[in-house]
């Protein structure tokens, strides 16, 4: 089995890594951890807008990152240690085949954790993990978070609560659970960097390999983060067809805004408003990309000062 | 000769998938062991590979749609 060294925590960079370890290993079992600075990160198949608060993320400066795998929207902060295995196999394997390795370390290193769901790792009823799968040319790519000591106040306030139903939408939903921090549950204090070094050596067999990648191979990395996970065809050109329908009250007068959206380019855009310009809101926005900061432009050619009002209602 | 390919059973308890994404258009030739779609399922995002070579004719669902196990998603020309 092989383990890498990856101290990079930009993530972007990181799910570039994990593919690029992904394609390029194929021969090899692997096990790694890796950590992200904050960063919400969606399913392969997420509707962005439906699943986050955007608007939160915007102002905050918290960036979206889509990831290969199945499943829901999570969030990462340094307080949060990601694993990835990849594993050889013809055909998929049980969540059981991952996630058993990784919750008999953690009981070997004192922490009560237990399988919850199919895919989850709990202490009692509270979530401290969830992962996710990709199985593609005879290989699986299983990776999950652990939750050691993130700002859950932050993961609460992007994800959870801020489900936005007026996007219709096919696409994969999050489910809700209550999280906790595993350091809460610790018989004996232990740090971030204790516990990465602790689960890294209680997972991987005696005889594992330890790869660092060249420069070369970073560069190959960087590559792959600039061209498909920054690129906006990868993060929001990934969205699943979805109608999005809204009233509310703009400048003081009610508001009704109707747009669609196949692989994130709009069309059938309208905005009802006796204070906006309904021809100008239609021909600026049918053909543009779903974006939050094409759409901030957008709303202040139509609104001006009052751009980040209109912008609430808009996504 | 034309076939159906179909919504494959990936684990005994599946009882349908997501076709997420083709990553064939109708009209592209295939070859054996090329990907053609993707399903997600329990978390899982699944590269569907072709299992012989020939030309992908018809989508038969959009990217998206739920397929119950055993219902076709394309019709297939297998190179003879």
């Amino acid at each position: 089995m092989l383990t890498f060294i990856n101290e990079s925590t930009d993530p972007f960079y990181n799910q570039a890594f994990e593919e690029f370890v992904f394609e390029n290993y194929a021969e090899d079992d692997v096990f790694y951890l890796w950590q992200n600075r904050p960063a919400i990160v969606v399913g392969c198949y997420q509707n962005i807008c439906r699943e986050v608060n955007v608007h939160a993320l915007r102002r905050r400066g918290v960036p979206v990152v889509r990831r290969m795998t199945g499943g829901g929207t999570v969030y990462h902060d340094l307080g949060n240690v990601n694993y990835s295995f990849m594993l050889c196999a013809d055909g998929p394997l049980d969540y059981d085949h991952f996630l058993d390795p990784v919750i008999a370390a953690l009981n070997r290193m004192g922490i009560p954790a237990h399988k919850n769901r199919s895919c989850d790792i709990a202490i009692g009823d509270k979530k401290i993990s969830g992962s996710a799968q990709k199985a593609a040319g005879g290989r699986i790519l299983h990776h999950g978070t652990l939750l050691f000591e993130s700002d859950l106040a932050s993961l609460d306030a992007f994800t959870a609560h801020a489900k936005n139903d007026a996007f219709q939408t096919k696409g994969t939903l999050s489910a809700i659970c209550t999280v906790t921090n595993i350091r809460d549950h610790l018989s004996e204090p232990m740090t971030i960097a204790d516990f990465r070094s602790r689960l890294l050596a209680e997972v991987l067999p005696a005889n594992h390999v330890c790869v660092e990648l060249t420069d070369e191979q970073r560069a190959q990395v960087r590559k792959l983060r600039n061209e498909k996970y920054r690129s906006w065809d990868w993060i929001w050109g990934k969205t699943p067809t979805f109608s999005y329908e809204r009233a509310g009250s703009f400048a003081g007068h009610p508001l009704r805004v109707a747009y669609k959206a196949k692989k994130g380019v709009l069309c059938d855009a309208c905005i009802e408003s006796p204070v906006i310009d309904a021809y100008l809101a239609a021909s600026l926005m049918n053909g543009s990309r779903l974006d939050p900061d094409g759409f901030a432009k957008i709303c202040f050619v139509l609104a001006g000062s009052r751009a980040e009002e209109l912008l609430e209602l808009l996504m | 000769m034309e076939k159906k390919i179909t919504m494959p059973r990936l684990r005994p308890e599946m009882e349908n998938g997501v076709l997420c994404a083709w990553l064939k258009e109708e009209g592209d030739a295939v070859q054996a062991g090329e990907p053609l779609y993707e399903i997600e399922t329990d978390k899982v995002v699944n590269q569907i590979e072709a299992t012989e070579s020939g030309v992908l004719k018809k989508q038969l669902c959009e990217e998206g749609d739920t397929v119950d196990v055993e219902s076709p998603v394309a019709i297939f020309e297998v190179r003879a």
